[in-house]
């Protein structure tokens, strides 16, 4: 970065924050006012993400929520960009789809939760459905949007030049929806982790959310902050690597806003 | 004419196939915990009637509301100085981008340890995840507004609390009810999951304790009644956003 953003004051000023966030959170722990089980100071903390991350049994906790994530979240790309494209296309299949996706788009879909347990079991299946359902919303509007945002000049230069639909597919209406379709999958994936992390607060006997409940209910409130900043983490890790694949994949095209800067 | 009509009732008909077939197949062997759309409408309304239901309705609102208010409200209003004055700016935007794809639902462990295990937890927790969106968008709203209006009112010697006021907020209002509108959503999910999580009473408590005690049709009365108040609360939203943004182009919406 550079810029108004760069420089010695605006270094202080980004830090400043964070840091009295953390000076309070020591002074509030080591004043004695408050229980270590209530505010556990940072060096405990520590001590249990130490302890955490280093533990090969603790990382399988996190592969548990990712692969959870993840698995969903690709899943949804994968139908999501396609109905997305679909549906941007065809006026046909807008008309059909477009009102049922608007209509049940506000419904929080993690009601039915417990329908999905009854209907895949308790173990992983139910988790990445239902975080297939939540993920699908947001990739398929933003697909739909950019599909319907396809230069149309270009569809019949192509078409004019002799292109067969699915060459005008492959090469035109892929290539100018790809920014679209990235900025869905920046609003999906933090999404992913959150249907991840709930499910397994819910219902569940291993992955990150279930470590967080179960360490709360044991009572090591310095573990179960650990396991907090790991979730974290992995929520900031996943967005980095959106934005990387997308900077990658999409690098001629940006949109003026957050989700695709 | 008969094109527009059709393409029309394209949607509903393809509603009301799906929900027929959904129906018909309940009248062949199958599980005890899939109901039919019939009979998830009676069941419903014999719940509004019977106090079964609506008791539950306002517990959640009561939680879901003070939340999205306080959290959006907060958002917008840090967003827009964010997005106008630098110094504000670079001391809380990367704090807010960088813990922004965190799901804010871990924080209902710590929360309910310090505030308790009551409704004010999950207030919090609602505001914080509602805080977010609202912020982003609110920002983003205000910084993309155009530069020539801003140097046109200043030109006509506007002060700088009446740019902030006639040109800024105006200009960021169509992204706010964007943000909005995703904060009103995650709020939803956030109350519903806190309530599944731990509550007495509430939408999630009746699903979680029908669903526990077998009782399927109470159990698909309070997913209906979630999705009718998520689709409700959406629909105000954007007749509010109609309302406020009539100037605005029609297309853009």
């Amino acid at each position: 970065m550079s810029g108004p953003w760069s420089g010695p004051a605006s270094a202080l000023r980004r830090g400043a924050l964070p840091a009295v966030g953390v000076v309070i959170w020591e002074a509030a722990a080591r004043s004695g006012l408050f229980s270590p089980l209530i505010v556990p100071s940072i060096t405990r903390i520590g001590y249990q993400l130490w302890l955490f991350v280093t533990r090969p049994e603790s990382l399988a906790e996190v592969w548990y929520s990712v692969a959870r994530g993840l698995g969903g979240f690709a899943l949804a790309a994968i139908v999501g960009v396609a109905l997305g494209v679909w549906m941007g296309r065809s006026a046909t299949a807008a008309a059909c789809l477009g009102p049922i996706f608007s209509g049940t788009y506000p419904i929080p879909k993690i009601a039915l939760f417990p329908i999905f347990i009854y209907l895949f079991g308790i173990g992983s299946l139910s988790k990445v459905l239902l975080v297939f359902l939540e993920c699908l919303y947001p990739i398929v509007i933003t697909t739909q949007a950019g599909g319907r945002a396809v230069n149309r000049v270009l569809v019949w230069s192509a078409a004019n030049m002799g292109a067969s639909r699915r060459r005008i597919l492959r090469s035109v209406v892929v290539p100018a929806t790809a920014p679209f379709v990235f900025a869905g999958f920046r609003v999906a994936m933090p999404i992913a982790m959150i249907v991840v992390i709930i499910t397994e607060m819910i219902s569940s006997a291993d992955g990150l959310g279930y470590q967080a409940m179960y360490s709360l209910a044991s009572f090591k409130t310095d573990r179960m902050l650990a396991i907090v900043v790991v979730i974290a983490l992995v929520g900031v890790a996943l967005d980095r690597l959106v934005v990387y694949l997308r900077s990658r994949l999409v690098f001629w095209e940006r949109l003026d806003s957050y989700y695709t800067q | 004419m008969t094109a527009r009509s059709a393409v029309r009732l394209a949607a509903p008909a393809l509603l009301i196939t799906l929900l027929a077939i959904w129906q018909i197949a309940t009248r062949f062997e199958h599980p005890d915990f899939i109901l039919g759309p019939l009979e998830i409408a009676g069941h419903f309304g014999e719940a509004l009637w019977s106090g079964e239901l609506l008791p539950h309705v306002g517990a959640s609102l009561v939680r879901s509301l003070p939340g999205f208010l306080v959290g959006s409200f907060v958002g917008v209003v840090l967003g827009l100085l964010a997005g106008v004055a630098r110094s504000f700016d670079q001391l809380l935007s990367p704090v807010v981008f960088l813990t922004y794809p965190v799901p804010k639902i871990v924080f209902l462990p710590i929360v309910m340890l310090w505030l308790g295990i009551g409704d004010f937890s999950k207030i919090a927790v609602i505001a914080l995840a509602c805080f977010y969106p609202s912020f982003i968008n609110a920002y983003y709203g205000a910084r993309g507004t155009a530069r020539v209006m801003v140097w046109s009112g200043l030109n006509m010697g506007a002060r700088r609390t009446q740019i902030f006021r006639k040109v800024v907020v105006p200009s960021a209002l169509p992204l706010i009810f964007a943000g909005l509108r995703v904060s009103l959503a995650l709020s939803f999910i956030l109350l519903f999951s806190t309530e599944m999580i731990n509550a007495r009473s509430g939408l999630g408590f009746l699903i979680r304790q029908s669903e526990s005690s077998l009782r399927f049709d109470l159990m698909y009365v309070a997913i209906v009644a979630v999705a009718a108040l998520g689709y409700a609360g959406d629909q105000l939203l954007l007749l509010l956003r109609r309302r406020v943004l009539a100037w605005q182009d029609a297309t853009a919406r």
